[in-house]
């Protein structure tokens, strides 16, 4: 468990070299001129804004996206990489930020998915060898993943390390890790730091994308830097301090201060805003119950598979199961998402490209699509008049900051940390008591997180109830006056003040 | 509640065009890119365009003429209206392959109903319309609420609206006893156009204002887009796929009752050969003006384009096959097309 960074790569010519490199979508200009290099056997953290162009240039090392100029070289010589296979030959492999998976398919399949399975007979899939060949790298990463369960039916996080498992068994030169830890839990992470060392050490390259500046100084040997679409620095990570990245990414020095430890004042003792009572869903949730009151910024800890998500669904008739649920005192019966908006609670949820927005939408209509209604033409007819949605759009991509030229361009072609501010900006103005954030940091940058705690706080201040699922414990402990930890379904502490921290969170959500 | 303006008005979210932007643009990779866009949004009103000079000028002295122009217009007209209540479920991304059956149905129930039990025209008019709201609320609530896929329950509804159109029919070709005020619908013309002509249109426009400049008709393309995060955004889902099934129905009953009444007759199973031209229609439609997404203005296009083509290739005396080779292919490239403006990743 090492910390320590290779001591002194060996001075040899780099194998990959990325030349002024430019790739537009309509609207923005993803990468504009964006070169670097990298050498084997050394780890380079990849950093920079939503919308820098990291999953741009990620995409174009892939072979999943070509670019409209520029040059890549392999070991000096020019190639052109016409679809993934072309860089899966040449050695490249990525774990991409959003599941990129067959769900009907086992973890053992989709792991090895156009690797070569091992046969019987050279016909046959050998599913015993397939499945133990797997369990080797599954085990190492330690998600307790059982080879021959259908992906599907994994949690976002248990599908990502099957997604790093893919990276681990294939034997790439390149490994591209495109924020691997996000959603993981601290254990998971450590584990994938080392796993991250070793294949360094067999002189596998790693690019290691992520949003976490510790992580950056705890894995990574060189830092890379990315704004506006342009590499604005690399260089050795032992050369550079927190601050100074902080300057690169941000292109100013003020910009994001060191996140200072908050308490969220005010009465816990507030109206009580929503209670629910054994909520039950097989398997999954059990007997859940727990309030939430008017000022209470509510954290939800626990282990990945310990049931948060699916207990804010069941609350959000997302999906069904038992129990009961008051909203300011009185029972509601939540049968749908739209019982549940009309009972003043709304969900942000995890997924965003699955759940959360529309792709084909324009930002607009992304944005206005829950209360539609509010848009009307002058008289009563539902008939959405487009300038006050525009209006009303235009706002909201200002307040926070989404980078879009253009209110009427698709969310597609959005970064991953702007799609997510799209759905934050759908129910800003919703006019709920209860809003629920399922990991509404994951994969965005460091002014997006401040926006996101900004943006809890508030409404909590305005007297709404916040609930915020997390998988980064500091987080919680940061933002929250209240955290409920979640452990196999149950929640077993409500933790509130002084009792909140990392200490305390970690070692309830991984009491056995 | 309040929430801070960004912290700097100068990296605000909206990004002004970038002078860099400009810079070192491979010019000819974005012309290309550019005409591919256009293509995709053009092409079939251009090969549409195409088509009808071609047309012209091969038989200058009966193609381009307004009688021509009239009868082609009478003749698409039931197609423009199984058309455009197609584009309602496509939109919402299901399938409806009963329509076809649901002619027939319509078609029989109305002449049936006036020929055998002597009903005013009106009434078997509305019973016919009748029948397409329960058959189009059958598929929509297996489909949508007990979650059948709509390609194969609408496939089996099909064969059991077929059956009911027997039933009722005796599977007999029917062809005296329709009132006059039934054949006036589909004969008779109004400002020198048939009337189904303006019906059609009449339909068309209200599916048009229904999808393009209502919530419903928004909240149907959210569904086709992202049905669950349509669901999580409290858009009634359900009920939507379940209407969009039951426009198709009314339309198809629509059909039913205009052909019948042109033909002044019911001949068993009418409603087939509607089935490809309104998928075509549709399709070809998606690549127009929206490539990618179904809309009423493309299906208008589609269906316009489909019936040029098949008047013009009659008028060249052309075998039979060679018609079937035309149609086929130019359908297929018409969709090949509309997938150009999606090629961007």
């Amino acid at each position: 468990m090492s910390a320590t960074p290779a001591a002194t790569p060996p001075r040899v010519a780099p194998f990959l070299i990325a030349e002024d490199l430019v790739k537009r979508y309509p609207g923005v200009v993803a990468l504009d001129q964006a070169s670097g290099a990298i050498r084997s056997g050394l780890i380079l953290g990849l950093l920079g804004k939503n919308g820098a162009g990291k999953s741009t240039l990620i995409k174009i090392l892939a072979g999943a996206v070509r670019p409209d100029s520029g040059r890549i070289l392999f070991d000096g010589e020019e190639v052109q990489l016409h679809g993934p296979l072309d860089a899966t030959r040449l050695g490249v492999a990525v774990v991409h930020q959003e599941l990129a998976d067959v769900p009907n398919l086992t973890a053992a399949e989709n792991v090895e998915l156009g690797l070569g399975y091992p046969k019987r007979l050279g016909v046959f899939v050998d599913q015993r060898a397939l499945r133990a060949r797997t369990r080797e790298a599954l085990d190492m990463l330690g998600g307790r993943i059982e080879p021959g369960s259908p992906v599907g039916r994994l949690s976002i996080a248990q599908r990502r390390l099957v997604m790093i498992a893919r990276g681990l068994v294939s034997n790439a030169r390149l490994l591209i890790l495109d924020e691997p830890t996000a959603s993981l839990t601290d254990t998971e992470i450590d584990h994938l730091h080392d796993v991250t060392r070793t294949l360094r050490d067999r002189g596998v390259s790693v690019i290691y994308v992520t949003h976490r500046l510790d992580e950056v100084f705890k894995v990574t040997d060189r830092v890379g830097v990315m704004r506006d679409g342009k590499v604005v620095h690399a260089g050795p990570t032992a050369k550079i301090t927190k601050a100074q990245l902080i300057e690169h990414i941000t292109g100013a020095a003020d910009l994001a201060p060191e996140r200072r430890r908050r308490r969220v004042e005010g009465p816990s003792g507030g109206e009580e805003l929503l209670r629910v009572e054994g909520l039950t869903s097989p398997d999954v949730v059990e007997d859940a119950s727990f309030v939430l009151r008017r000022g209470d910024l509510l954290g939800i800890a626990g282990l990945v598979g310990a049931g948060r998500t699916e207990l804010v669904r069941l609350i959000y008739g997302a999906d069904q199961g038992s129990g009961r649920i008051f909203v300011q005192g009185r029972e509601r019966q939540i049968g749908s998402p739209r019982d549940a908006l009309a009972a003043g609670i709304v969900l942000l949820p995890e997924d965003r490209r699955q759940q959360g927005n529309v792709l084909d939408f324009s930002v607009r209509k992304n944005i206005t699509l829950p209360h539609l209604s509010r848009y009307r033409h002058g008289g009563r007819l539902p008939l959405p008049n487009r300038d006050a949605e525009t209006e009303h759009a235009r706002s909201l991509i200002e307040r926070l900051a989404i980078k879009v030229a253009d209110a009427e361009h698709p969310v597609r072609y959005l970064s991953g940390g702007n799609q997510q501010k799209v759905v934050l900006a759908k129910w800003l103005d919703s006019g709920a008591d209860i809003f629920i954030f399922d990991e509404p940091t994951h994969g965005v940058d460091v002014g997006g997180k401040e926006e996101a705690y900004r943006l809890m706080e508030e409404l909590a201040i305005a007297g709404k109830g916040v609930i915020f699922i997390s998988s980064e414990f500091t987080e919680l402990v940061g933002v929250c006056n209240r955290v409920l930890v979640m452990r196999e379904g149950r929640i077993v502490d409500d933790l509130e003040g002084d009792d909140i921290s990392d200490q305390t969170l970690v070692a309830r959500c991984y009491a056995e | 509640m309040t929430v801070k303006e960004p912290v700097s008005g100068k990296r605000g979210g909206v990004s002004t065009p970038d002078a860099p932007a400009e810079v070192a643009a491979p010019a000819s990779r974005n012309a290309g890119r550019r005409a591919e866009v256009i293509l995709a949004k053009y092409g079939v009103l251009v090969a549409f365009l195409v088509v009808i000079v071609v047309f012209s000028l091969a038989r200058p002295e009966s193609f381009p003429t307004v009688e021509n122009l009239k009868s082609i217009l009478a003749s698409a007209a039931p197609a423009l209206v199984i058309a455009a209540g197609l584009t309602v479920v496509l939109v919402m991304q299901d399938f409806d392959l009963s329509f076809g059956s649901m002619i027939g149905l319509g078609a029989g129930a109305a002449v049936v109903l006036m020929a055998n039990e002597g009903w005013s025209w009106p009434v078997a008019v509305a019973v016919a319309i009748g029948f397409g709201v329960a058959g189009g609320a059958l598929n929509g609530y297996l489909v949508s609420y007990l979650r059948g896929p709509s390609f194969i329950i609408t496939l089996a509804m099909g064969t059991v609206l077929t059956g009911i159109e027997f039933a009722i029919t005796g599977q007999k070709t029917i062809f005296s006893g329709v009132p006059a005020g039934y054949t006036s619908i589909g004969q008779d013309e109004l400002l020198g156009l048939n009337n189904m002509v303006w019906i059609a249109a009449l339909f068309a426009a209200l599916l048009w204002a229904a999808l393009d400049r209502t919530e419903i008709g928004r909240y149907m393309y959210a569904v086709g887009g992202n049905a669950e995060a349509a669901r999580l955004a409290g858009v009634r889902t359900r009920a939507l796929r379940l209407v969009g099934f039951v426009v198709v129905g009314v339309s198809a009953a629509l059909v039913g009752v205009l052909i019948s009444s042109q033909s002044a007759s019911y001949s068993p199973s009418p409603g087939v050969a509607f089935l490809l031209p309104a998928f075509a229609a549709a399709f070809l439609g998606s690549a127009c003006f929206r490539p990618g997404e179904f809309n009423i203005p493309g299906t208008v296009v589609g269906v316009l384009f489909l019936g040029v083509i098949q008047t013009g290739l009659t008028m060249l005396d052309l075998e039979t096959y060679v018609i079937n080779l035309v149609q086929g292919g130019i359908l297929i490239s018409a969709v090949l097309i509309s997938r150009l403006g999606q090629r961007v990743t």
